[in-house]
């Protein structure tokens, strides 16, 4: 590893960490692998959103990552708070999404038979 | 499999965008008088060598290595849909210059997936790449469709 690569390094933590402590208390991350999307993982992003935008949230951002490698459960939901803490939720389908949205995401309240991993930073 | 073929085409961006794309161009269309449906989507990411284009086609097994399972059934998808449909499938990827994947069908053929909803696989690309170009040309009977991620991009709160 040379100093460049370092530096690259150095800028990519800064730029999560950045993330992390951004503005938005909230990030949704969906994961949208050929598993999720073959489970359905579109529609639920497109009705969260729909939703998310209904209730005027503006305390929420929303990122897409690839396949995460829980392919039996998917689609899967994370979502990351301001201060660390981590919820996931699999097999998620469009009313639990509005759920999700209804519930942690306006109420701040971890819909807890939906989730399947609650995990510290 | 993907039942709307917008799917498969979110697959196939969302390979573009892991090989690091920066641009991404995809193309569809309808053609009633040859009876002939078409996709096309073309990236400039790392593409892939021999070893890795022979085993992203197979089915059977990812071109990703290391700790997170992927699936490596994407392309495979696709490929098997096209052939059912009395189409092709056609790929070529150029490693350090980008991977392009072509399919084709009979439009009327009764196993063909519909389209199904485009609009909402390009607003998952667009978020999923906010930094990456996107193009999409759309050309069906109903409807023609056009976007560009540099002119266009209007996208749905909260982005």
């Amino acid at each position: 590893m040379n100093l460049d690569e370092l530096k690259k390094l150095k800028e990519k933590a800064q730029r999560q960490v950045a993330l992390r402590e951004g503005h938005k208390k909230y990030r949704v991350v969906f994961s949208m692998g050929t598993s999720g999307i073959a489970a359905g993982a579109r529609d639920v992003m497109t009705t969260m959103l729909d939703e998310i935008d209904k209730r005027g949230l503006d305390d929420v951002e929303v990122a897409i990552t690839g396949e995460i490698g829980l392919v039996d459960v998917e689609p899967i939901i994370r979502i990351e708070e301001a201060g660390g803490e981590q919820v996931t939720y699999a097999k998620v389908n469009a009313a639990d999404a509005r759920k999700i949205v209804t519930e942690h995401l306006e109420k701040g309240k971890v819909v807890e038979g939906l989730a399947v991993g609650k995990a510290k930073k | 499999m993907h039942e709307e073929l917008s799917l498969h085409i979110l697959d196939l961006g969302m390979n573009s965008l892991a090989a690091g794309a920066t641009s991404i161009s995809i193309r569809v269309s309808e053609d009633r008088a040859r009876d002939r449906f078409a996709l096309l989507v073309r990236d400039n990411g790392r593409g892939m060598g021999r070893a890795a284009f022979v085993r992203a086609l197979s089915g059977r097994g990812s071109t990703k290595t290391g700790r997170r399972r992927a699936v490596g059934l994407g392309l495979a998808f696709l490929r098997q849909a096209a052939e059912a449909c009395e189409g092709r499938f056609r790929a070529a990827s150029l490693p350090g210059h980008g991977t392009v994947v072509a399919a084709r069908m009979r439009l009327s053929h009764v196993d063909r997936p519909p389209l199904g909803d485009l609009a909402a696989t390009v607003r998952a690309l667009a978020l999923a790449a906010p930094g990456a170009r996107l193009r999409v040309a759309c050309r069906a009977a109903e409807e023609t469709f056009a976007f560009d991620s540099q002119t266009d991009l209007n996208l749905p709160s909260p982005a």
